[in-house]
């Protein structure tokens, strides 16, 4: 399974990729998300589900269905866009909250044995070079707390140029 | 001086963020206007912008989320960079405190430099910070004074960063660990965060890992 998170009007998305192939789940912005309120209920009152229910409850089990997690977000001072900030805070239950050491830093343990190839489009017309290096630290560091088999990261100017890349 | 505190914490109630902010509030010194904003559950109204326009100093205390910030707190700093664009009439100075889980404090590195980038767009002075790792244990800890046990290096930094605030100056990104060694903090949080809470919600270690 592959899942595509996105910050993208549906138009706009629809118009880069016209046929989305029936083992790609896509996940977009319907405006109802809620914020994570950091309350850990979704490791030690429903482990695995976050409590909150939107429609964004069950992230932790999506994500353990894939193999392939493609992200693209408007790149804002080196991050990702609030929606797609939004998803990843909420996919916490992913993990399990017992702890252990990568490469001599603390991360969380594995509640899945997947993993997928973690890939994120950023868009952004005048990106910085400073900004550019945050976002990779970033997607970097991410894939280590989400156990990613491989980091991608690609910068577009214009969001228009991403449509080649994304076909 | 106008100093904002700004609580970047989500959770409701007491946070970590907020026992930071509350630590470091008496070491800003006397003839401060102080004004505390909660960022937790509600939208900041207009007026809580435009306000933010005219403070000397915003300093930040916020959790580490997946290396990041916060979402709702992301969403605060975008729109304050269109009011900081169209009201700011003078310098404006940015302080970070950040918190995150894991023990090691440098994790907050990312999020540092997305405050800086942040601070580039909108015109403000990026002064740096702490990150403080570690930062559940702040609840049972938080009787400890500043500069003692767990808190000895945070309470160096702490006076640092607040003289730097009095003064104007910069200070350096600090990134700490707890005076604590890495195993005891692991062997707490497991058993006394994670264990305890999860048996007081009737859940075993089972519950806890299971796949769904
Ligand atoms: C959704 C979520 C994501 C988090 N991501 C990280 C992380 O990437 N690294 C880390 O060290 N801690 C992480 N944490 C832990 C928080 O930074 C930590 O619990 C912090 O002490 C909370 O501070 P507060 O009480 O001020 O909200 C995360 C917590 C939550 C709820």
């Amino acid at each position: 399974m592959k899942m595509i998170i996105h910050d993208l009007d549906s138009a706009v998305f629809n118009s880069f990729i016209p046929h989305v192939a029936s083992d790609i789940s896509v996940l977009s912005d319907t405006g109802h998300i809620k914020p994570c309120i950091g309350c850990f209920g979704c490791w030690i009152k429903t482990p695995g589900i976050c409590v909150r229910k939107d429609g964004y409850e069950n992230l932790g089990k999506m994500l353990s269905e894939c193999d392939e997690v493609t992200i693209i977000s408007k790149c804002i001072y080196g991050s990702y866009s609030p929606f797609i900030r939004n998803v990843l805070d909420r996919s916490i239950p992913y993990l399990l909250p017992y702890f252990t050491s990568k490469n001599g830093e603390t991360h969380h343990q594995r509640r899945y044995n997947n993993s997928f190839v973690f890939t994120v489009h950023f868009y952004g017309e005048d990106l910085t070079e400073a900004e550019r290096e945050t976002a990779k630290e970033l997607v970097a560091a991410n894939g280590i707390n989400f156990y990613s088999s491989k980091e991608k990261v690609f910068f577009y100017d214009r969001m228009e140029s991403m449509k080649g890349a994304l076909g | 001086m106008k100093i904002a505190l700004m609580n970047g914490s989500p959770k409701p109630g007491n946070n970590n963020s907020g026992i930071l902010l509350k630590k470091i509030e008496p070491l800003l010194g006397e003839g401060n206007e102080l004004t505390s904003i909660s960022t937790s559950g509600k939208e900041l109204t207009p007026d809580q912008y435009r306000a933010l326009c005219e403070m000397d100093v915003l300093l930040f205390a916020f959790p580490l989320y997946i290396d990041a910030l916060p979402s709702h707190l992301f969403r605060i700093i975008i729109e304050l960079e269109r009011y900081m664009k169209e009201y700011k009439e003078k310098e404006v100075r940015v302080y970070v405190l950040i918190n995150n889980g894991f023990y090691e404090g440098h994790q907050c590195h990312i999020a540092m430099k997305i405050m800086e980038n942040w601070c580039k767009r909108s015109g403000l002075t990026f002064c740096g910070g702490i990150g403080q790792g570690a930062g559940e244990m702040m609840g049972t800890i938080s009787n400890v004074p500043l500069g003692h046990g767990p808190l000895k290096d945070l309470g160096k930094a702490m006076v640092r960063i607040s003289e730097n605030i009095a003064n104007g100056t910069q200070v350096e990104k600090r990134m700490l660990s707890p005076n604590v060694p890495r195993f005891f903090w692991k062997l707490m949080a497991t058993h006394f965060f994670w264990n305890t809470t999860a048996r007081k919600n009737h859940l075993n270690r089972r519950d806890i890992l299971r796949k769904l």
